[in-house]
């Protein structure tokens, strides 16, 4: 039923909030502090990657295979992002948590609550200016790479937009989690541990748990440090995508089912409940797109051109299973030259391992271990082979198809550079603190306008 | 005027003082259609401890009610309950005559809560922008605004740095600027010396001449007795009596005592 329409409201501008929220995050002063202290983190990776490079370069300069394997994209964006990681995993949520943990702890959230605004709109905003602190804090980095095309270096555009954006989804995961964290607790000091829960807990995650087969596997794949993993392979994968974005949506709408403060518990929890099991079913959605694409200059996640063409006209079914043990590096060395390139340009492919594989030490004096057996429309063939070179004939044999001539030319040059990164230290140990220290002073400047009325005064 | 919300349209001049209340806090003879919020039943608790228990009163159109009690009464309660701020067992409101729900109340009620100090990095001035903006303000609302509550030598200040008086002009500044028809406000009088007292009471005076409805959690009573019409006198979470100060009087038989000894008589 319609209320009284001495009281109807009118659509709130959007404008005003997006501002506030803008000033908050840069008037605070945790933004600019992890900016501070992002330069030595960030520039004393950037430094160790250009000197590296640097030495690998000169032996590069040599032969022209080692050059080959010169790749900015793992000698310098990996490494140098690497650190912004770092800092986006154990800094960021304290800046991402004060967006609303300041507001909760100071009262104005019970202002805010009651502005003609849905809390759905409330939380999209604090999102936008997380995500605005996130660019912030992704200044280093960026200044990082011009250094890097000052210096003459090499950078393929679509594996550099490829990994930034995955640390942009990183970022806005984070931004996420650290929202919804606020949002159900009491002091910010609360959230930022159960964020730290999600970010460190994920890196424990890593390291127990991953390699494993069956459920651990699948709870080592929820870890937030897998996120990055396919983007620092060079690979920008729409499943993974959709899968990132639904995970922060969710966490987002889970922030603004806990925001109200005027709503029962329980009524929380339903809503609560709601939004996981929507999130879940979206997730797993997610999980069955296999669609990616290869954005990498030397093309590592792909057979070559010609081969790629033929594999992705065998219509048949694939399979592939492998008599290893998911932590023997033969089976992550199939896996990444076999295995991921056949998942990527073959339209019905299953892979398994055999069962009972386990680990190495129970496979002792099994006569099998080691065998891959490739499976293709009935008939099939075993190898133990982890090269295409070996394993792309014998897929050609069982689809019966000929191998298709190798075309000339294409390979990857590589880009060696022979250069001491010294100065760029100077850069990230005074430069770019002292531009951060200008920029705080500017946030906290006098209006414009009203200075003007100051001076008209 | 481009403004959020519509006030309620000019009636004819509102009564005070009505007759005096029935026992369950809503008066007997009143006509309903100066009766711009009425509270049928709220009913809240904390784990087993009953904070308000089947509270029910009415707020006349352009009235300044005083909601006024000893500690612990529920007086904060109430009007967190009220602006759906806080849930509550039952919250049984109705708006000029529709029942209201708690997700609605923003729509036409505005609480400020005691002891609150917002956006404390930010300057005032800068603050006061972004409620203008939200509620769409005029210019020169906002600066009669400032200069009422008297905010101007602080605008360019920030908020953490205001003295505990600024701190709750500038609150008050912020509810001034919300247009919703009905402002509640906790502990308005809070931090302010007897001359400032006198200066605000002005100003809200000044706001319900313009046809807006005030409710007031009032701890100090000789500040309720200068600025209120009326009274809601809560004690235990219970109401003991709604009323103008003479219907108390009458109602307790104290003909010429003060509200302090009204209260004392009903607490």
């Amino acid at each position: 039923m319609p209320l009284p329409e001495t009281f109807q409201i009118q659509k709130a501008r959007l404008r005003p909030l997006l501002v506030k929220e803008l000033w908050e995050i840069l008037g605070g002063r945790a933004l600019w502090t992890m900016l501070v202290l992002m330069c030595p983190l960030v520039g004393y990776s950037f430094f160790q990657a250009v000197s590296l490079y640097g030495e690998a370069s000169a032996a590069g300069l040599q032969s022209p295979v080692l050059a080959s394997s010169l790749s900015p994209l793992d000698g310098i964006l990996v490494p140098t992002l690497g650190a912004s990681y770092v800092a986006v995993t154990l800094l960021f949520p304290f800046v991402a948590i004060r967006v609303l943990g300041q507001e909760k702890e100071s009262g104005a959230l019970r202002l805010l609550v009651q502005m003609p605004y849905r809390s759905s709109t409330l939380i999209a905003a604090k999102l936008a200016a997380v995500l605005v602190a996130w660019v912030f804090s992704s200044i280093p980095a960026f200044s990082a790479l011009v250094i890097w095309r000052l210096f003459g270096g090499h950078l393929f555009a679509p594996e550099t937009l490829n990994l930034l954006f995955g640390h942009l989804l990183y970022g806005l995961l984070v931004g996420a989690i650290a929202l919804f964290a606020a949002s159900v607790s009491e002091s910010a000091a609360t959230a930022a541990i159960v964020t730290l829960a999600f970010t460190i807990g994920s890196w424990v995650l890593d390291f127990t748990v991953a390699g494993h087969p069956g459920l651990l596997e699948l709870v080592a794949n929820l870890s937030l440090t897998q996120v990055l993993h396919t983007f620092e392979q060079g690979q920008l994968s729409l499943g993974l995508v959709a899968g990132i974005g639904t995970a922060a949506c969710g966490f987002a709408a889970l922030a603004t089912v806990w925001l109200p403060p005027g709503v029962h518990v329980r009524n929380k929890l339903v809503g609560s409940i709601a939004c996981v099991l929507a999130a879940a079913i979206v997730l797993g959605l997610a999980t069955q797109i296999r669609f990616s694409i290869d954005v990498t200059e030397d093309q590592r996640n792909s057979f070559p051109v010609v081969d790629q063409r033929v594999l992705a006209s065998l219509a048949g079914p694939l399979v592939v299973t492998v008599h290893l043990a998911p932590e023997d590096p033969r089976y992550a060395d199939l896996q990444r030259n076999v295995l991921a390139k056949l998942e990527r340009v073959l339209p019905n492919i299953s892979v398994g391992l055999a069962g009972g594989r386990q680990s190495v030490a129970t496979n002792a004096g099994d006569d099998r271990y080691g065998e891959v057996e490739y499976n293709y429309d009935g008939r099939s063939d075993i190898s133990r082979s982890t090269s295409p070179r070996e394993i792309l004939p014998l897929l050609y044999g069982l689809a019966d198809v000929s191998r298709p001539a190798p075309a000339p030319g294409g390979d990857y040059p590589g880009y060696p550079l022979v250069i001491r990164g010294e100065v760029a230290l100077l850069w990230f140990f005074g430069g770019l603190p002292l531009c951060i220290a200008l920029g705080w002073w500017w946030s906290r400047r006098l209006p414009i306008d009203y200075r003007k009325l100051q001076k008209e005064a | 005027m481009d403004r959020a919300f519509q006030l309620v349209p000019p009636g004819p001049p509102i009564q005070r003082n009505a007759q005096l209340p029935a026992e369950s806090g809503r008066a007997s003879g009143q006509a309903d259609d100066q009766v711009l919020l009425r509270v049928d039943s709220i009913n809240k608790r904390y784990a087993d401890e009953v904070v308000l228990a089947d509270v029910a009163f009415d707020i006349q159109a352009g009235e300044i009610i005083g909601i006024i009690g000893p500690n612990g009464a529920g007086k904060t309660t109430l009007l967190e309950v009220l602006a759906g701020t806080v849930p509550a067992e039952s919250s049984d409101v109705q708006w000029l005559g529709r029942p209201l729900p708690s997700s609605r109340r923003r729509e036409a009620i505005f609480y400020l809560p005691d002891g609150v100090r917002p956006y404390q990095d930010q300057l005032v001035t800068r603050v006061l922008s972004f409620f203008a903006d939200v509620y769409r303000r005029p210019a020169d609302e906002v600066t009669s605004t400032i200069e009422a509550v008297r905010l101007t030598p602080v605008l360019s200040k920030r908020v953490n740095s205001l003295s505990k008086g600024y701190g709750r002009r500038l609150m008050l500044a912020l509810g001034l600027l919300a247009p919703h028809p009905l402002l509640l406000m906790d502990e308005p009088f809070d931090g302010f010396d007897l001359r400032q007292t006198s200066e605000i009471v002005g100003v809200l005076r000044k706001e319900v001449s313009k046809g807006r409805t005030l409710a007031l959690a009032i701890h100090q009573l000789l500040d309720a007795e200068r600025v209120c019409d009326r009274f809601i006198l809560l004690a235990d979470g219970h109401v003991r009596g709604v009323g103008t100060l003479n219907d108390l009087r009458e109602g307790t038989g104290l003909t010429s005592g003060s509200l302090e000894d009204i209260f004392l008589a009903l607490t």
